[in-house]
């Protein structure tokens, strides 16, 4: 297996940031971190849908929570497909539950954005490559 | 149905109660915390340590946020006590 060009490596190290938001977690199972992973995916799916659950998925406000929205939606952009369901504003939210809810789904966007600033800087490192030459050198 | 209120759930807030045992919602997102930050920083994966780390970490930050709830409790009798 040839190492990668810069631009293959660049191409790689987007693909890696793209699939970690996508996925949690997902990142890291691309370059071979498979504990970190499920880890990971667990973590921040179950926080997420704490929130949810407290909260109602009326937490998710494009509109009249924006700041809020933006780290609720680093958690995945799936989360934007949910803005569009509450975006009428028909689910109840309010009181304490709303703003358990509200930083649950939050703190998981922010977790997100950690893991993937993570994966991107082990891709960066090149973890998920072969290093070395040798194999081509001996085939 | 077991289910369907299970997904009402997410559509229905919960009954939060503005109390001091609302603030006990705050060590499940410490542990969560804990556990991304520590799954993140560790350079090699192995279970045992990485679960040691978690929990000498969530009781650190809890009992970081349990003396300043306490330390701003303290000010705020103090100033108006």
């Amino acid at each position: 297996m040839k190492p990668r060009s810069p631009t293959e490596h660049a191409f790689f190290m987007v693909t890696v940031g793209l699939l970690a938001w996508a996925i949690p977690g997902a990142g890291h199972f691309l370059i071979g971190e498979r504990r970190r992973a499920i880890i990971i995916f667990l973590t921040i799916a179950l926080t997420f849908a704490t929130g949810l659950y407290v909260g109602s998925i009326g937490v998710i406000d494009p509109v009249n929570a924006r700041p809020w929205y933006i780290a609720q939606i680093m958690t995945s952009p799936l989360v934007g497909v949910l803005a569009n369901v509450t975006r009428s504003g028909q689910y109840a939210v309010y009181g304490r539950a709303a703003d358990v809810g509200q930083i649950y789904t939050s703190i998981a966007g922010m977790l997100n954005l950690l893991c993937i600033l993570s994966a991107v800087y082990m891709a960066y490192q090149g973890r998920g490559e072969v290093i070395g030459t040798e194999e081509d050198e001996h085939a | 149905m077991p289910e369907s209120s299970l997904l009402a759930g997410f559509i229905a807030p919960l009954e939060v109660h503005t109390n001091p045992q609302s603030l006990l919602w705050m060590f499940p997102l410490l542990l969560s915390i804990a556990i991304i930050y520590k799954a993140t920083k560790l350079r090699v994966l192995f279970w045992k340590r990485f679960i040691r780390e978690v929990v000498v970490l969530f009781i650190t930050i809890s009992l970081f946020m349990i003396a300043v709830g306490v330390g701003l409790n303290v000010l705020v009798w103090y100033l108006t006590g």
